[in-house]
């Protein structure tokens, strides 16, 4: 499965954007993870709730606008690409 | 929609308990006290006729795709968010005074928000409660007021821990029809001259204050319900003539009053939260946000009013090529543009929220806020400042309609040849309103005390996060974009220095 990562522009983060790749890249090995739109499921990283990262993403995305904690962010991701297989 | 003149008809149909000054008002549209009150929420109504201002003071609402007054649209996107304060702008210009439904507009927004995530957490119904209420609303272009502030009793004290527990309003009874409340709201803009009352909680409640979780909506002459008018500076020189008041067609601030809820019936369907104490928090602060977005719209509109007063009273006396009086002035505009800048942004940084409805960022709503508590006492000081001495010691309009006293006036507080001497009068008069009495306190106070803001600027700032840059820029932490930059580590690259 290939993961893309976009975050939007950081400009007055609430919570380290990094942590939420951190824990993907950790706990997702066999997936492969680009700077790109061009992948099976788009992660969308904004630094607070204006949520700039998805503004202009469409197709399979999920979307982080929060720090949620781990336990959520890897839910959130686990049940998008059970989703994918799914389909 | 309802114009001016309608809403004020409207207001005759009601039958409000209302007391002030120890005499019950038989009618808020008449009032000589309260009209002026009453003038200035009308205009909220009637700009929605005038081609001039309708795109800022209509929207379309996406529950009916009707054309409603802004006042009772839900926001649907950041433009929306900023076309509100755009409007709350333009009627602080209008009016010079607080025009009321700004409050019922954000109460609605902060139960169509929050109703939408108890719903969604609990398996209520009450989102679909208040999407209904909001089309009687849209539909009659109603004006609720919005009351949050319990009377509170000891501060010290929680809710639950109260002497009297009715010092917050809260459930005493449920019933299969509906539900009993008791308590009281203190300072809530606009009531006696509303059609509706939206009650909130007033703070974040603990597992075992269920009773005070309540949020509902009553008509402003709902059997139980009693308002008694709160008395402001100057109040009484509304009976004097229209020159002493400064501001005779649309009062100062918005007019606010004590309403006791003594066992008042809600039915089920205009109850948006019953015991669901884990959302108060959430509805106080959705609300508050949207509130404190407010502030640097139309309190900036009032300055409008102010600064223009301030400029003509400098003419008035042939001071306005002074170099000071103009650095003064510059100085009102520089304060007031700030505030502006405070509400779009917080608008322009809004958000989508899970019930589809946009919020103002509240971090920059807060900000917006906190600087509306300090900013108008400075540009008041400068307008008294260039006004002079004489904004506190003027003779009364009644001595100046006296034919003995009125041609010793008019020649001795001559201003400059070819003004009146009551043109003069009147403009000092505004700016004694505009600058003295209600209007600052309200600023202080409206939407929450400073405090209130602090609390919420500090919880929603990432304080740790400007620690960690300042580690990394003071040398403390590793800098990965400097190494980038030049190609080696810092500590390789200030080596070479040494």
């Amino acid at each position: 499965m290939r993961i893309g990562i976009k975050y939007c522009g950081g400009c007055n983060e609430s919570y380290k954007r990094e942590m939420i790749e951190e824990i993907l890249k950790r706990e997702l090995k066999n997936c492969q993870f680009f700077y790109s739109n061009n992948a099976d499921l788009i992660v969308c990283i904004s630094g607070c709730k204006k949520g700039c990262a998805a503004e202009k993403v469409s197709g399979n995305f999920v979307h982080f606008d929060e720090w949620v904690g781990e336990n959520k962010v890897l839910t959130k991701i686990k049940t998008k690409l059970s989703e994918l297989l799914r389909s | 929609m309802m114009n001016g003149k309608q809403y004020i008809e409207s207001l005759r149909k009601l039958k409000p308990r209302i007391y002030f000054m120890g005499r019950k008002i038989e009618s808020v549209a008449d009032d000589p006290v309260l009209a002026p009150h009453v003038n200035a929420a009308a205009m909220t109504y009637e700009l929605a006729f005038d081609p001039r201002y309708e795109d800022i003071i209509t929207a379309t609402s996406h529950l009916t795709g009707e054309k409603i007054n802004r006042f009772t649209h839900i926001h649907q996107s950041t433009e929306d968010l900023v076309k509100k304060v755009r409007m709350l702008r333009l009627l602080g210009q209008k009016t010079g005074s607080c025009f009321q439904r700004c409050v019922g507009c954000d109460a609605i927004n902060a139960l169509y928000i929050t109703s939408y995530d108890i719903d969604k957490k609990y398996g209520t119904e009450y989102h679909e409660r208040v999407k209904e209420y909001i089309k009687y609303v849209q539909k009659e272009d109603l004006m609720p007021a919005g009351a949050m502030t319990d009377v509170k009793g000891d501060r010290s004290k929680r809710p639950s821990q109260q002497v009297d527990k009715d010092l917050y309003v809260r459930i005493v009874e449920k019933r299969e029809d509906g539900i009993i409340v008791r308590g009281a709201k203190a300072h809530i803009t606009g009531a006696v001259n509303s059609h509706e009352i939206i009650v909130m909680p007033t703070r974040a409640l603990e597992a075992d204050e269920k009773e005070y979780a309540v949020a509902f909506a009553v008509p402003v002459d709902a059997e139980g319900v009693t308002m008694i008018f709160g008395r402001q500076t100057n109040d009484l020189r509304r009976l004097d003539g229209d020159v002493d008041c400064g501001n005779a067609k649309y009062a100062t601030v918005g007019g606010e009053a004590l309403i006791i809820f003594e066992d008042v019936f809600v039915p089920w369907e205009r109850v948006f939260m019953c015991g669901e104490y884990d959302f108060a928090s959430q509805l106080v602060e959705v609300f508050a946000t949207f509130h404190r977005q407010n502030y640097g719209g139309c309190k900036v509109g009032v300055a409008d009013v102010l600064i223009g007063a301030t400029a003509n009273v400098a003419e008035m006396q042939g001071i306005a090529k002074a170099p000071h009086v103009i650095d003064k002035i510059t100085e009102m505009i520089h304060l007031a543009e700030t505030c502006w800048c405070c509400s779009l942004a917080c608008s322009y940084e809004g958000y989508k929220t899970p019930s589809g409805a946009y919020m103002p960022n509240p971090l920059l709503a807060n900000v917006t806020k906190l600087n509306i508590t300090r900013f108008p006492y400075e540009w008041s000081r400068l307008a008294q400042d260039v006004t002079g001495g004489i904004v506190i010691t003027l003779p009364s309009e009644k001595d100046y309609r006296n034919p003995e006293t009125r041609k010793l006036i008019d020649k001795y507080l001559k201003g400059v040849a070819d003004v009146p001497t009551e043109h003069r009068i009147r403009m000092i008069r505004l700016v004694e309103n505009l600058s003295i009495g209600a209007e600052l306190p309200e600023s202080m106070h409206g939407a929450g005390s400073p405090q209130a803001q602090k609390i919420m600027i500090a919880r929603r700032s990432n304080l740790e996060m400007k620690k960690e840059m300042a580690k990394i820029i003071a040398g403390i932490k590793p800098d990965e974009h400097f190494k980038r930059i030049r190609g080696i580590s810092e500590e390789e690259f200030f080596s070479k220095l040494k």
